[in-house]
């Protein structure tokens, strides 16, 4: 806790001004939204996976009660993924436009005066689908003969592609060859608040108005103008609380769309909020990875290059705006990871399936990436009996070799990996590991240690997101401060804070810019009518693009505060400085609330020429568009109980170095959070698809939520390495935690079962899995 | 995900909930699990009636050899020992993993026994401990768990019968528990329970069926006990794959070492 | 329609709501209360924990008809309780939450645990916390929120 008297706010451990109407149950996410003759909306899904619709039965319904895609008005065609030729485009029809591609898709939409009469108006809608041989695996969907999803696709693949760095030929003798496979599974954001929408049109304003549960309101706007044809100006969508989004509400998704087009349809407020159920089956799915990966070294240990294929299994249709592509690309581009990995060819394949569409989540491809690396240098490190520490050692980048560009072109900025793998080995104390481990378990089970590193790139500007052929280039962001007659002022921004605690870190980045404290800003964020245009929070590019645009505004806030103080005080703007809300000169001072009254309401008293109010609106975009990498070690010590496959983690240590803390509570909550969530891609969370493309986790009994009694305490070791192109020297973390624990947890596992040489290659590494890989590694059946 | 609509009814008196009842109706007890499978319209009702005013299925009666224990108690209160324990505290400790504190304090142990979800906790706790049920319908009975339970999610119970109490022998002998489960307060994928005494009795569920004893283990525990527990397995869980063998073997293995040790 | 006559965070009401609906519904729906959260509506994330006469219950799996005559208190109530209070401001200080969807079943359970657990262990807290899902936190701000606020009241 910190007293509102200190002179810098950035790097303090400020409590959150969000926490107040969260801990009063007085916040207002969509769903609790009330507005005037509103009806509920309940969605008509596909119960098959591909088929063609022959005939939608409206059950005996009310007119006007059932809408199919016929119904609504006429919808353009939203083109999303990256803008390359050899991209196949699968527009996603926001309601089934004569075939269903996976068990799950919205077919049409039910009103109802409240959600369970909207759902007994579904349950009597009769969807008649000729059924066709679903598609569920990714490598075999390439096969000769397979069934495809896209009548006019000559395969499945949304598009192949090889990424290439260095030359893979000049490696192709290395003394040691390994190949091994591995998989990361389906998953989902699965954020606590489901998705939702109200939307309605406003008379007054002449604004069709879309309340949704976003990450990116103003660049769903576009895209719902595209769609709809109605022009921006015309569209205000808005983001009230917002419930988690972890990725999973970056996509204009197609609920969205027929939400906003039934809007424009019926005369009164029409609002869905997703149930649990829809979110496991039609949400923004994740991952599904297929590796298969040969590394090449030297006897010694040292990675020369690696050489293999990806399949993405990418779900029926590209999500708006940037498709599946990235999350392939991203995935063969961060193989080398941490590591002086030269040479690279991976043949990638994002391909087409009859199940739900791929899109991003925390970590995005980078958990998949770093299971694939991390894995594979344990097993080289097996193969050649050498310590997984000591070969991480032999591979890392250096700290005078940065800036470094990987195999995967990814420029690494600065930082001390091998110092972060010392003191991640140090706080598990590995020694004290190994002797519990020798002395065994009581109770049988195995103790095992792991450790994974792993770099996660952010701030990446324009030059980056061209070269991923991005259909939106979020290469800015806009900030606007306005200062009240009173002195107090208002943030407004275009990103969308969901946990992250940015109404708090921005309020403490403008605080310092202006003199003034945290208490006297008010961040607004979340609604396309009260900032300027943006792209939202994702990609953990808030704090350095939005937290970069409000340094700038205030700094230009700041100056004409300033010529406006020596005015006042008689001497010249650059002997001002503005601290502790005032403005001080070398003889006296100015409390800024009178500046702000002389700029706002008495025009008279400011200097000649000088045009009233007080007011900034600046963009930001970091110098280095490749981004600026923080980076980790994670370090793990888990109990497995070899028959009935349970592991426990019993300790979890993070290091990690993200550049300068503007809050560094903020920081470590959302490094806690995103541990969990990787431990929950490790060992817990998983949509598998039986054989006819039904999914199999449709509620929360199926599809398992980690919760306290699985999550560990953590202890975090931080180290400071600022980035030398981004205001306050910042890094992006927001991702961070989510990527190394499938990894950690794996190599963990490798280690405890190390004598008979299990493998753990597959994330979930649910007891079942943990419990078949000993078996087969004892010759059992 | 909201339940279709249905009729409701809530008696006041055990008489008027089986006049009441018909071969249409569904009893609602804690709602732990049937309204879960409501709103997710996995399961529907035409008439509810609540049980929830049935003071006889409330209460405790005690006798030297027997605690009988009304259908609405919940699991929280065996977790709590607001009831007497018969079972030298095997049941609260089987209760304190069911689920989650809130569902506990609905749940009720009736409703988990005629549901007779063949991952249930109570099923194979109250086989271990050799109970008996007490049913109210167009007659009274008082049957053995072991009779009672008859398949995944069946048991002998007919249309209109309402379980009104579960009388469970006092037990001094040792006992052991082992569960598998997924995470924490998931339904198992495998629980073994074993009372030592002089006739031992171990009980297994998480099979495809329904919570069974596994006999063969029970008069083997000095002798060829993993054969015994295959030998049982095979009959228990005939489908079982392989991971569902180890497993069950040593959670059976497990509970015994507990109760032994 | 049925009507419920329940005591809602103090005040006697009577609400007409279809058989079919839950205490969330009746809570959120027929009463705007939204202080109450719906995460999965199925009994499987906590987000929706009220207190029934005195006892968290999940909101969503519980029968509106079946709480007639009971007494019902929702985060709505405890704005004013001292006992809240300090919860609310260990979970503030602790950074026990951060989209605050969870937030408000998590102060149910946690006056709860504390109220069953005076001093409850960090085993005892992550043990009654199972089942309440938070997505955002990885849960160590709340536990270490719940052991301080119990040690504070326990003070009291
Ligand atoms: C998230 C979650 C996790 C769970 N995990 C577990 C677990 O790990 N282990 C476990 O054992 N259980 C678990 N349960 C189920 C829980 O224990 C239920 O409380 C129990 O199975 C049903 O009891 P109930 O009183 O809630 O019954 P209800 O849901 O009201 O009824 C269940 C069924 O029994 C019938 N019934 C109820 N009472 C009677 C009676 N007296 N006479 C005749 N019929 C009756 C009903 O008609 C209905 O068909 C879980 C539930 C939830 C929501
Ligand atoms: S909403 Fe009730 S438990 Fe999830
Ligand atoms: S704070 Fe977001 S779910 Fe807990």
């Amino acid at each position: 806790m910190h007293s509102e008297t200190a002179d810098r706010w950035i790097g303090k451990p400020l409590l959150r001004k969000e926490d107040a109407r969260h801990l009063l149950g007085a916040s207002q996410f969509v769903a609790d939204l009330r507005l005037p003759h509103m009806q509920d909306v309940a969605f008509v899904r596909s119960a098959s996976a591909h088929g063609r619709i022959l005939s939608i039965d409206a059950g005996g319904a009310e007119p006007g009660t059932v809408w199919t895609l016929a119904d609504l008005p006429t919808i353009h065609p939203l083109f999303a993924g990256p803008e390359l030729g050899t991209f196949r485009n699968a527009v996603y029809p926001p309601l089934a436009d004569g075939k269903v591609l996976f068990a799950g898709q919205p077919v049409a939409m039910c009103l109802g005066a409240n959600r369970a009469l909207a759902e007994d108006v579904a349950s009597a809608v009769w969807v008649d689908v000729e059924e066709l041989p679903p598609v569920i695996d990714a490598v075999n969907a390439l096969a000769k003969g397979a069934a495809r999803l896209h009548d006019d696709w000559p395969d499945n693949g949304f598009i192949h592609s090889v990424i290439t760095g260095g030359d893979i030929a000049s490696v192709a003798d290395a003394p040691v060859r390994m190949r091994r496979r591995f998989k990361m599974n389906r998953q989902a954001a699965n954020p606590l608040e489901t998705r939702g929408v109200v939307a309605y049109r406003d008379h007054r304003t002449d604004e069709l108005v879309v309340y949704t549960s976003t990450q990116g309101p103003h660049v769903m706007r576009h895209g719902l103008s595209i769609a709809l044809g109605i022009p921006e100006h015309r569209l205000r969508v808005v983001a009230v609380d917002v419930g988690g989004g972890f990725g999973g509400k970056n996509r204009l998704m197609p609920e969205e769309i027929a939400m906003a087009a039934l809007a424009l349809s019926v005369d009164h407020p029409v609002r869905w909020i997703e149930d649990r159920n829809e979110h496991l089956i039609a949400s923004v799915h994740a991952r599904e990875h297929h590796y298969d990966l040969t590394v090449l070294a030297e006897r010694d240990g040292t990675i020369l290059g690696i050489e293999g294929s990806i399949h993405v299994d990418a779900g029926a249709y590209a999500l708006w705006p940037s498709g599946p592509f990235m999350e392939t690309s991203m995935a063969a581009r961060n193989l080398p990871g941490s590591y002086r990995i030269q040479h690279l060819n991976i043949d990638t394949h994002t391909v087409a399936t009859n199940k739900a569409p791929l899109g991003p989540y925390r970590g995005v491809a980078r958990p998949g990436a770093c299971f694939a690396i991390e894995r594979l240098v344990d097993e080289l490190a097996h193969e050649l009996g050498i310590d997984p520490v000591e070969i991480r050692h032999r591979n890392l980048v250096g700290p005078t070799e940065m800036p470094y560009r990987t195999g995967g072109g990814l420029r690494l900025d600065n930082g001390d990996y091998p110092t972060a793998l010392d003191k991640a080995v140090a706080m598990i104390d590995l020694p004290a590991v190994r002797a519990r481990q020798a002395a065994g378990e009581p109770d049988g089970t195995r103790i095992g240690v792991g450790f994974a590193c792993y770099t996660e790139q952010s701030g990446h500007g324009t030059v980056e997101w061209v070269k991923r052929k991005s259909r939106v280039v979020p290469g800015y962001e806009t900030a606007t401060i306005r200062m009240m007659p009173d002195g107090s002022a208002q943030v407004l921004v275009a990103i969308q804070s969901h946990g992250q605690g940015l109404e708090t870190s921005l309020a403490q980045i403008a605080a310092d810019g202006l003199g003034l404290t945290p208490a006297q800003i008010v961040v607004r964020h979340g609604d396309t009518s009260i900032s300027p245009f943006g792209f939202g929070t994702f990609a953990s590019r808030s704090i350095v693009f939005c937290g970069g645009a409000v340094t700038k505004a205030a700094a230009a806030l700041a100056e004409k505060i300033r010529a406006v103080a020596a005015h006042l005080l008689q001497t010249t703007p650059d002997l001002i400085t503005l601290r502790d809300g005032a403005a001080h000169g070398p003889q006296g001072s100015i409390p800024i609330p009178e500046i702000a009254r002389a700029a706002n309401i008495r025009p008279e008293a400011l200097p000649e020429g000088m045009a009233p109010g007080l007011e900034a609106t600046a963009t930001y975009e970091p110098p280095e568009s490749g981004g600026v990498f923080s980076y980790g070690v994670h370090a793990v010590v888990v109990a497995a109980h070899p028959e009935t496959g349970v592991t426990r983690i019993l300790d979890y240590v993070v290091v990690e170095d993200c550049g300068n803390l503007i809050n560094p509570m903020i920081v470590d909550g959302q490094i806690i959070g995103g541990v969990a969530q990787g431990i929950g891609t490790a060992l817990y969370e998983e949509i598998p698809y039986d054989e006819t493309g039904q999914p199999i986790a449709t509620t929360w009994g199926d599809y398992l939520m980690p919760c306290a009694p699985e999550i560990p305490s953590f202890r975090i070791g931080h180290m400071v390495t600022p980035a030398t192109s981004t205001e306050h020297g910042v890094k992006g973390m927001g991702e961070g935690g989510a990527i190394a624990p499938p990894a950690a947890i794996a190599n963990a596992l490798t280690d405890a079962f190390r004598d008979i040489g299990a493998k753990f290659c597959e994330t979930p590494m649910t007891p079942r899995r943990v419990s078949d890989a000993v078996a087969l590694a004892r010759g059992e059946e | 995900m909201k339940s279709a609509n249905f009729e409701y009814l809530r008696p006041t008196s055990l008489p008027d909930a089986l006049d009441a009842a018909n071969d249409e109706t569904t009893f609602l007890a804690g709602g732990q699990s049937l309204m879960a499978m409501l709103n997710l319209r996995v399961t529907s009702a035409e008439t509810m009636i609540d049980l929830s005013r049935l003071s006889e299925l409330r209460g405790v009666n005690e006798t030297p050899d027997a605690v009988t224990l009304g259908a609405l108690t919940t699991h929280a209160m065996i977790e709590d020992g607001a009831v007497p324990d018969p079972s030298g505290g095997l049941m609260p400790r089987i209760a304190s993993k069911i689920a989650y504190r809130a569902v506990r304090n609905m749940g009720t142990i009736g409703g988990s026994l005629a549901l007779a979800d063949p991952a249930a906790d109570w099923p194979c706790c109250l086989l271990a401990l050799d109970a008996t049920v007490l049913i109210e319908g167009a007659t009274s009975r008082e049957e053995a768990i072991e009779d009672f339970l008859q398949d995944a999610y069946t048991t002998t119970l007919e249309a209109g019968e309402i379980i009104r109490a579960i009388r469970i022998p006092r037990n001094t002998a040792p006992w052991g528990v082992y569960k598998v489960t997924r995470k924490s307060g998931a339904f198992a994928d495998s629980l073994a329970i074993c009372v030592l005494g002089d006739a031992p009795r171990i009980a297994l569920t998480g099979t495809q069926s329904r919570a069974q004893r596994l006999r063969r283990a029970e008069s083997a525990l000095h002798g060829d006990l993993r054969a015994a527990i295959l030998a049982d397995l095979a009959d228990a869980d005939p489908d079982a794959d392989a991971y569902k063998r180890r497993c069950h073997l040593a959670t059976v293995l497990a509970a015994i070492k507990e109760a032994q040790s | 329609m049925i009507d419920v006559t329940l005591t809602l965070n103090g005040t006697p009401r009577t609400v007409s709501v279809e058989p079919r609906e839950t205490l969330s519904d009746l809570v959120r729906n027929r009463c705007d209360m939204t202080g109450t959260h719906v995460g999965c509506d199925h009994g499987a994330c906590g987000a929706c924990t009220v207190h029934l006469d005195g006892m968290p219950v999940r909101s969503c799996i519980v029968l509106a008809a079946t709480c007639d005559g009971r007494e019902v208190r929702t985060i709505e109530a405890t704005r004013k309780d001292e006992t809240f209070g300090v919860i609310r401001r260990h979970f503030h200080e602790k950074h026990a939450l951060q989209c605050g969807f969870c937030t408000l079943g998590m102060l149910m359970m946690a006056a709860d645990i504390i109220a069953r657990h005076p001093t409850p262990s960090e085993d005892q807290i992550r043990n009654a916390l199972s089942g309440q899902v938070c997505r955002c936190t990885g849960y160590m701000g709340i536990v270490a929120a719940i052991a301080s606020a119990a040690e504070e009241l326990r003070g009291a």
